[in-house]
């Protein structure tokens, strides 16, 4: 293995990610003969296998960013390396031998040698092979696949005709087929309502629904438990969870005194805006120019408040000038990875370096945000600033989608009993009208000021006066925002831009976005990088099939329920996770799909799993952030001012994850031990770990501590017998009865415990005292802490909180 | 990737998804740490975290994979250090807030002469400036007198008086530059190199590339210390992982009370029924493996070993009590009171057990205002207990592989903020100030670069951030241009994409 093998891994992943996978399959093989006989059947394919290589080691100095180009050659630009230069071109098609290119890649003179021995780039062999081999067969050349608009493709013929329940299954199964590989099984109905419940309202199914599904022999059971699940509330949950990662919504302003900041009625927006399907290209309207739009309602504003959700400095001494190009940046960075799926954030010192985003269009898409009145707090003296919370001027005080819905329930609730003997009710009901209406909530949201003057900054140097003064405009490769009588573009442009199908990028857009639904079901995108489809993200591994899901996507309006739908009815959906050993070893990140994933479910759904099995979960919809016990201290490092973490102290303790308070800097450890991200900048994918910290977590955290001893009520009153309860215990937990092993390894705990206990009652005693929770006099707390152990165990599995 | 996962799978069965949903951060195929994944990785990994499970469920796991006798430490990348490294761990003294360099190192008479007069505008024209923005400009002086110690005569001032034993063992770099002029994206900076939230830092970066001596605590531990008054808010982004596998991450110590998070058994719970519960739960977690042949399980069996380990180890890493007088007495140290002395000599425990990176944050550094009597309560706080750990790790033999760094996210202005005399403060300064290294591979007696008269530009061999992270990592046996990850497209570096260098001036 050579040193740099070792160093970039990348630059030898590459060879193997981005080629074509029977070559994959082949560098994997000892059977090389079968390898080279591979090789040489692929034609080459510029977008797949030669465009990853340019960009990684080519771009940096013979790609987009003039400033760092040498001897004026691109090699981004396909007139360019095919010039005629006096005699010679870098390029001449079809013939390797006389392009300059060529000779300098394989140069053995270290001074000729490209890429330069100085970047620590050298490419490999099969590199440089596969380089001369595509000018051999005539120079192919396209656009980069991320920027080829997706149109419809022919559904694939398949032999396998029972196999596919719809055309998603026909691509799958035509490259299957391809690659001499059958898919799995369908998943048992225990496994399949898991992982439904898990992807959807991201909550386990209670033992009575798994029944339920498992004895429904209709037909349609399957489509009527997807609509189900479609049709929850707590749908709008799990998909916000995603969302909320993606805008970075926190509760915290994030630099320095992380101060409170109110805007937990966008939240409850977004939940509300997935629970009613609203259009995807709404949706993204309401949020970047809801303030602006002619319908303009008090919900519109609340959903601008995403032009809010940046991290902002609070701390003494901060420079106006330079925390206007911070927060420009910030911006940015988050629309263009967010919806168009790119890393436009590059260009804020240079031109892209892999992408055809120059600096000039990075300060044009900031100016679109130059008229945002956000300024507030940077003339505000910082001891006024060291509030909780803070200053975020503009704000509105604003009963939430959520409340306003609740309010018209009650309503109708108490219309319908009155007169009937249920006075409790309505006097309850009276009550909670009363409580809703009593505390509005502020919000923060946009609202426009006299556009501040953007300049582009050399370096992004933000005290350099000279540059360019630019207003707001797209990305010029991509398209321009016609305007009548020299207007300016407004935020509203941007959103028609960012979902036009004809004069904007909508059908990119659509393709960003249902590639990160295709991830939320299947656990990675069918391109993988979910916020980075350019040169350096990965190409599609069933680029048909994604174009397909975003012209679908399209065609039903941006109909987000419609494309989950679709996604889970089909059989490649279903399929087992379970494969042979053979197949995990010759698609180990699973990306033809002959088989489904497993993975750990997303830190909030392993505390609403704990919380849902234990009885404990609090499962109302929306409203102000939760405080959950936190370990004392936690924010000692915070200050401007000091704060003392007060937990909850009534049922908001037992609520779900996404409503925890979302403290930027200090975020709760369980989250972060989960690897929940701290909502600093964008987040498409969560990494997913697997640390002796987390199983500290779920061992000793009280939030857990707590709901295992409820649990253990909760299977005392539910079944008799030692066993039955063992059983009923792990159905709630994970949906099927233990097998004899496991019972034995269980029973084995109870019963070390319940001796414990017995000869220790004032430790059971001790055991109940965990959580806010109080367990009446009358229970036989050595038995109930004995059970506690075992309840804590169970919810310590790795199957509780496996989606698989 | 691939590479060592694929090249060994001719002959070696694999076990991608084990690290693949352990770790990755969902890049999978173009997964930058892959080479975790391979199967000698994971064999080693079981292998050292299995000792004491149990009798069942991991040794019938591990003797049926043929693993032999249990080995200590998590192993780095393939192929580090690069070279012959001169330190295997760094201790990280952060004086959070940004200490005066013009009143403990960077003697600068000129602005004793120019004491309350107006600051030349030449000086000052263009710079960015915190607090005096829109302000009048007017020299403050040293507030200290100044000497000369050591064999070289390093000038400390008289704020630092046990520094002055330290002289020969310390290297000052006094033309520190930084570009972060406010607390939270300068410190942001100096752990990271970028001033954009979500970056590694530097103890996750070392921790990947040099893996850790010890499984029983995490690799990357942060402490901080009961300090003055205003203390600097820091937030765990100082110490995240950022793109790089989250248990590179840095834990965070507890000075007083629980020393780590969730590291205490739940009330009524002795430890033996813990012992019972994770037993349990591994061996659930191994007859679920069975039936399903899912590798996570196995990392998770592991990661239940550590746990249970660290609720053991870190008890008995807290427990001074068999730290005799004269070392508690050198560093004067009561345990237990989350000072920064307590923490000091927690720091050098750690760095015994093999902990790989230790960064100590003092937080009362931030100086607007009453700078003689802030400089004494900080001084009075950290200059001696510093002392002791330089001088406690020399005499165990430890200096020599421990790289010690002393200093804050910036410097202070030379023109004063607030009124004249003892209210007088120094305001936030970037284009000058002091840190220092010692040990492991650090010519210590020297100082390098140097400031204008002023004290305002570094003029003179000037190390900048980056410089300084190349320096470290040079000690570490990295070569900084060798040791990337791709990130959003790029190849991240702790000292990112502009030139850096090592600053050989400062090496033994």
């Amino acid at each position: 293995m050579n040193e740099k093998k070792r160093f970039f891994p990348r630059s030898t992943g590459r060879l193997e990610s981005r080629l074509y996978l029977p070559l994959l399959f082949c560098v994997l093989s000892s059977n090389a003969a079968w390898c080279e006989e591979d090789l040489a059947q692929e034609k080459v394919d510029f977008n797949r296998d030669i465009r990853p290589i340019l960009s990684d080691n080519c771009f940096q100095c013979h790609g987009p960013d003039a400033a760092s180009r040498e001897a004026d050659l691109r090699l981004d630009v396909e007139e360019d390396a095919k010039l005629d230069r006096g005699g010679y071109s870098v390029i001449t098609p079809g013939k390797s031998a006389e392009s300059e290119f060529v000779s300098r890649i394989r140069s053995a003179d270290e001074r000729e040698l490209m890429p330069p021995p100085e970047i620590h780039k050298p490419l490999s062999p099969r590199e440089i092979e596969l380089l001369a081999r595509w000018i051999d067969e005539g120079v192919d050349w396209s656009m980069a696949w991320a920027y080829v608009p997706p149109v419809r493709h022919a559904i694939p013929e398949v032999s396998h005709h029972e196999w596919p329940t719809n055309w998603i299954d026909r691509f799958i199964l035509s490259r299957l087929e391809k690659e001499g590989l059958q898919p799995a099984g369908e998943a048992d109905r225990v496994t399949l309502i898991r992982r439904l419940s898990f992807d959807l309202v991201g909550l386990p199914p209670t033992p009575e629904e798994v029944a339920q599904f498992v004895d429904d022999d209709r037909p349609d059971a399957y489509e009527r438990l997807v609509d189900r699940l479609l049709a929850s509330p707590h749908f709008g949950e799990r998909m916000a969870i995603y969302w909320l990662d993606l805008v970075r919504y926190a509760d915290t302003v994030g630099y320095h005194g992380d101060q409170t900041q109110n805007i937990w009625p966008y939240r409850d927006y977004v939940i509300h805006a997935f629970n009613t399907n609203k259009p995807f290209d709404e949706f993204t309207k309401e949020q970047l120019a809801g303030d602006l739009l002619d319908n303009s309602s008090i919900d519109t504003q609340i959903a601008s408040g995403y032009n809010r959700l940046l991290q902002t400095t609070h701390e003494g001494g901060a420079q106006r000038k330079e925390y206007r190009a911070i927060y420009m940046a910030d911006r940015v960075r988050n629309i263009s990875q967010v919806w168009m799926g790119a890393t436009v954030g590059c260009a804020q010192c240079h031109d892209h370096k892999f992408d055809p985003y120059t600096a000039r269009d990075f300060y044009t898409l900031g100016a679109f945000f130059a008229d945002l009145d956000d300024e507030i707090h940077l003339h505000t003296p910082a001891e006024d600033l060291s509030t909780l919370p803070t200053i975020r001027k503009p704000e509105i005080e604003v009963l939430s989608i959520l409340q306003r819905e609740r309010l018209v329930q009650c309503e109708d609730e108490i219309r319908k009993l009155e007169g009937s003997p249920e006075d409790a009710k309505v006097e309850q009901r009276k009550k909670e009208i009363e409580t809703i209406k009593a505390a509005p909530g502020l919000t923060m949201i946009a609202k426009q000021c006299e556009p501040r003057v953007v300049r582009v900054l050399s370096r992004g140097d933000w005290m350099d006066d000279s540059g360019e003064v630019v207003g707001p405009a797209v990305p010029t490769f991509l398209s321009s925002i016609p305007l009548a009588d020299g207007r300016r573009a407004t935020r509203i442009d941007l959103a028609n831009w960012l979902t036009d199908t004809d004069d904007g990028v909508g059908r990119l857009t659509a393709r960003v976005m249902v590639n990160r639904w295709w991830a939320l079901m299947f656990g990675r995108g069918i391109a993988s990088v979910l916020d980075d489809f350019g040169g350096q993200g990965q190409p599609p591994v069933h680029p048909e099939l994604l174009d397909q899901l975003a012209v679908e996507f399209l065609e039903s309006g941006w109909d987000v329920k419609q494309m989950v739908r679709v996604i889970a009815l089909s059989s490649t959906y279903r399929q087992s996770s379970i494969a042979p050993k053979e197949l995990r070893d010759r698609d180990p990140y699973n990306e033809l799909l002959a088989r489904q994933s497993r993975f750990r479910v997303p830190a909030e759904v392993v505390r609403d799993t704990a919380l849902r099995v234990s009885g404990l979960l609090q499962d109302e919809i929306g409203g102000p952030s939760v405080k959950p016990y936190q370990p004392a201290g936690h924010y000692r490092h915070l200050n401007f001012p000091a704060r003392e973490y007060e937990h909850d102290t009534n049922e908001q303790q037992w609520r779900r994850g996404l409503y925890v308070h979302w403290q930027r800097q200090f975020l709760h450890p369980m989250l972060r031990a989960f690897d929940a991200p701290t909502r600093e900048e964008c987040t498409a994918s969560r990494s997913r770990s697997n640390t002796a910290l987390a199983a500290l977590t779920l061992l000793n955290d009280p939030t857990f501590v707590e709901a295992s001893r409820t649990f253990a009520e909760r299977i005392l009153a539910g079944a008799e017998s030692q066993s039955e309860r063992m059983e009923y215990a792990f159905r709630w937990a994970t949906s099927r009865a233990p097998t004899e092993d496991e019972a034995r390894v269980l029973k084995e705990l109870l019963e070390k415990s319940r001796a414990y206990y017995e000869s220790h009652p004032e430790e059971a005693k001790q055991a109940m005292t965990t959580g806010l929770r109080k367990v009446g006099d009358e229970v036989d707390q050595v038995d109930l802490a004995a059970w506690a152990n075992v309840a804590r165990a169970i919810l310590n599995l790795g199957e509780t909180t496996m989606r698989n | 990737m691939v590479s060592p996962t694929r090249q060994s799978s001719g002959t070696q069965p694999n076990f991608p998804e084990i690290w693949q949903v352990g770790l990755s951060r969902e890049k999978t195929m173009n997964n930058p740490f892959s080479h975790l994944q391979t199967d000698a990785h994971r064999r080693t990994f079981l292998k050292a975290s299995g000792v004491g499970l149990g009798a069942t469920a991991l040794s019938a796991l591990l003797a049926g994979d043929g693993f032999a006798a249990p080995q200590q430490g998590i192993p780095g990348l393939p192929g580090l250090p690069h070279f012959a490294a001169r330190a295997k761990r760094v201790i990280f003294l952060c004086m959070a807030g940004g200490p005066s360099h013009l009143d403990t190192f960077d003697e600068k008479p000129k602005l004793r002469e120019l004491d309350g007069q107006p600051m030349p505008a030449s000086v000052t024209a263009g710079q960015p400036i915190a607090q005096l923005q829109g302000k009048e400009l007017r020299v403050l002086g040293p507030i200290r007198k100044f000497g000369k110690y050591g064999k070289n005569g390093q000038t400390i001032s008289d704020f630092l008086p046990w520094h002055r034993e330290i002289a020969d063992d310390i290297c000052i770099f006094k033309s520190m530059v930084t570009e972060q002029i406010n607390h939270d994206p300068a410190h942001t900076f100096m752990n990271t190199g970028s001033a954009i939230s979500g970056r590694a830092s530097m103890g996750a970066w070392i921790n990947y590339g040099l893996g850790c001596e010890t499984r029983d605590l995490p690799g990357f531990i942060v402490l901080t210390s009961v300090s003055s008054a205003n203390p600097q808010p820091i937030a765990s982004r100082q110490w995240s992982a950022g793109f790089l596998p989250s248990r590179y991450q840095g834990v965070q110590f507890n000075s007083t009370g629980v020393p780590v998070h969730y590291v205490k058994t739940p009330r009524g719970v002795p430890d033996r029924l813990q012992h019972q519960v994770v037993g349990s739960v591994q061996q659930l977690d191994q007859l679920r493996h069975q039936q399903v042949a899912n590798p996570e399980l196995l990392t998770r069996i592991a990661a239940y070993e550590t746990a249970f380990r660290m609720q053991t180890s870190v008890p008995e890493l807290i427990d001074m009590s068999g730290e005799p007088q004269h070392v508690l007495d050198l560093y004067g140290a009561t345990p237990g009171d989350g000072s920064y002395a307590s923490n000091c000599l927690l720091a050098r425990r750690l760095a015994e057990r093999g902990v790989r990176f230790i960064q100590l944050y003092h937080r009362g550094w931030d100086h607007h205002g009453s700078l003689n009597k802030n400089m004494t309560t900080c001084c009075k706080l950290t200059d001696k207990p510093t002392y002791a750990l330089i001088t406690d790790l020399k005499q165990r033999g430890m200096l020599d592989d421990t790289l010690v760094v002393w200093g804050g996210e910036f410097g202070r202005t030379p023109m004063s903020q607030g009124d004249k005399g003892e209210t007088a403060g120094r305001d936030h300064h970037i284009a000058g100030f002091s840190m220092w290294m010692a040990g492991g591979g650090v010519q210590g007696g020297i100082s390098v670069g140097a400031t204008d008269e002023f004290g305002y530009h570094a003029v003179e061999d000037i190390v900048n951030v980056r410089d300084l992270h190349a320096t470290m990592l040079h000690l570490m046996g990295i070569d900084h241009h060798r040791f990337s990850v791709p990130f959003q497209g790029l190849d991240m570096r702790l000292t990112g994409v502009k030139p850096a260098k090592v600053v050989r001036e400062s090496l033994a």
